[in-house]
């Protein structure tokens, strides 16, 4: 690729390269499959048992049964906890060059910094396409486990939303890389991630913001009859707008601080 | 534009300047490096020899003046001016998470090299800078000294024509100075204007052809490289620049 975003190629090599070989991207994502099957199994089973409190915080959900349920509860708990991985997992990309210093050696190269940055977006974006499908595989087999039937088409086809729900996630999460420039660091990577993730859960338990893009997925978990499709259209504006941001920041960047 | 003895020159600032809170920075310092030229600029610490590096490499912007790379203004540097370059102004292009090896090679490829060029130019440095037993190593688990050396590889692989280095020798061994003070020698040979910076007259500054002294953001004079006390003409030159500051 040549013009403003020659090297491309290049700086996705080197980003992946540097994702594959980082503890940090193989430990957000076990603890992420492994977090959200231990939360849906361990409610699943109190609300099994017949545990109120739990019945209670499950909602509607508690009417459901088999592939529903099971899929209702992984949704709304990656709506949230999944939020939170991917914007930890977006400051370490973003933040880690200042907190080590390596920022100052991504000047002064035929790569520039904006298709570096921008190169960090598509290995995020893979990454969490990856996450997406292993979720998916993940809850699948739980389900298999717990009993339910694999001949439950109805059942099978919710399957379905979990990978939806898991990439509409991650891509709510990339304002988390923007701050990350901003600030410099990680700690306002997931300060952003924070904020998202109460701002995304608030408003959706109380139904509003069906056409806030960062709301919209968390609302589509908790009410998905009530959530329109266009509505989930409109979510890959939060990362064009933040990627376009972080892409125009890292060009403008300078060592002053 | 020329430099010295009519050379092209690799490097220009004209009447850079770049002040910070508190008034430190740089407050307009002209300066050259010429192809094939070792150009030393020596300082205390807060001098302004990495804040005219980091203006030179486009780190930051300039509140005054203009810095040029072949003859390029840098603000205006596309990636067939930058691919001339080779820098290590703080941290080396280095990650914890790689191994040596795998550094150089990324670092090789972000510099423009193709992939096999990449991977030739990787171990051919890592045999210069005498780094194979680290190569399989990852950096998180290299001594400062072995960093370095990495970070130093990393910003000479490609053959740059421009090279910029702030305090090159500050964590080597005297083995890794030679090596170092040698890759230089031959690189400005072959035409490569050569920027380093010391805040002592080290191995690397006594090999320059030019010394320029900085003080307070400016550059208030040279030495001779050749000299023989060259501490004593450092502290001289920065001493009375501070006296004539400090009374007027």
């Amino acid at each position: 690729m040549s013009g403003a975003f020659h090297g491309f190629g290049v700086a996705v090599a080197v980003e992946a390269r540097k994702a594959v070989a980082s503890r940090v991207m193989v430990s957000i994502t076990v603890l992420l499959l492994a977090g959200v099957a231990a939360i849906a199994f361990g409610m699943l089973l109190a609300a099994a048992s017949g545990q109120e409190q739990v019945i209670a915080k499950l909602g509607p959900l508690a009417e459901l049964d088999g592939w529903a349920r099971l899929v209702g509860v992984v949704v709304q708990v990656t709506a949230a906890g999944g939020l939170g991985a991917f914007g930890v997992a977006l400051s370490w990309m973003f933040g880690r060059e200042f907190a080590d210093g390596t920022v100052s050696a991504l000047f002064a190269l035929p790569v520039s910094r904006p298709t570096i940055a921008l190169a960090k977006l598509a290995v995020y974006g893979a990454w969490a396409v990856g996450v997406a499908v292993l979720l998916t595989a993940v809850v699948a087999v739980l389900g298999l486990a717990m009993g339910l039937g694999a001949s439950d088409g109805a059942g099978l086809a919710e399957l379905a939303r979990v990978p939806v729900l898991a990439v509409l996630t991650a891509l709510i999460a990339v304002p988390a890389a923007w701050a990350a420039t901003v600030g410099r660091g990680l700690l306002p990577g997931i300060g952003a991630t924070v904020v998202l993730m109460v701002v995304a859960q608030v408003l959706a338990v109380a139904e509003v913001g069906t056409w806030i893009p960062i709301v919209a997925p968390a609302l589509w978990a908790i009410a998905p009859s009530s959530t329109p499709a266009a509505a989930l259209l409109i979510v890959p504006t939060v990362p064009l707008a933040f990627g376009g941001l972080c892409a125009w920041t890292w060009a403008r960047l300078q060592l002053d601080r | 534009m020329t430099g010295p003895a009519g050379r092209e020159a690799r490097l220009e600032a004209r009447g850079l300047v770049r002040r910070f809170r508190g008034g430190a920075g740089i407050h307009g310092i002209d300066l050259d490096v010429a192809a094939g030229e070792v150009h030393a600029i020596v300082g205390l610490n807060g001098a302004g020899k990495t804040t005219l590096m980091r203006l030179l490499l486009g780190m930051l912007r300039p509140d005054r003046g203009d810095a040029r790379i072949d003859g390029v203004r840098v603000d205006a540097a596309g990636a067939d001016t930058w691919r001339r370059v080779g820098h290590l102004v703080d941290h080396p292009l280095a990650y914890a998470e790689l191994d040596a090896r795998a550094n150089l090679r990324a670092a090789a490829r972000l510099h423009g090299l193709g992939r096999r060029e990449a991977a030739a130019a990787a171990d051919a440095a890592i045999e210069e800078f005498d780094l194979g037993r680290y190569a399989e190593v990852r950096t998180s688990r290299l001594s400062l000294g072995n960093l370095q050396r990495v970070g130093l590889a990393a910003a000479l692989l490609h053959d740059p024509k421009v090279i910029v280095l702030d305090e090159p020798t500050s964590a080597l061994d005297p083995a890794g100075v030679i090596l170092l003070r040698e890759s230089l020698l031959r690189r400005a040979a072959s035409g490569a204007g050569v920027l380093v910076s010391s805040h002592h007259l080290d191995e690397v500054a006594r090999i320059a052809d030019r010394i320029t002294v900085i003080n307070d953001g400016r550059a208030i004079g040279a030495l001779d490289p050749t000299g023989i006390d060259l501490e004593r003409a450092f502290f001289a030159a920065v001493h009375a620049d501070d006296r004539a500051r400090s009374s007027a």
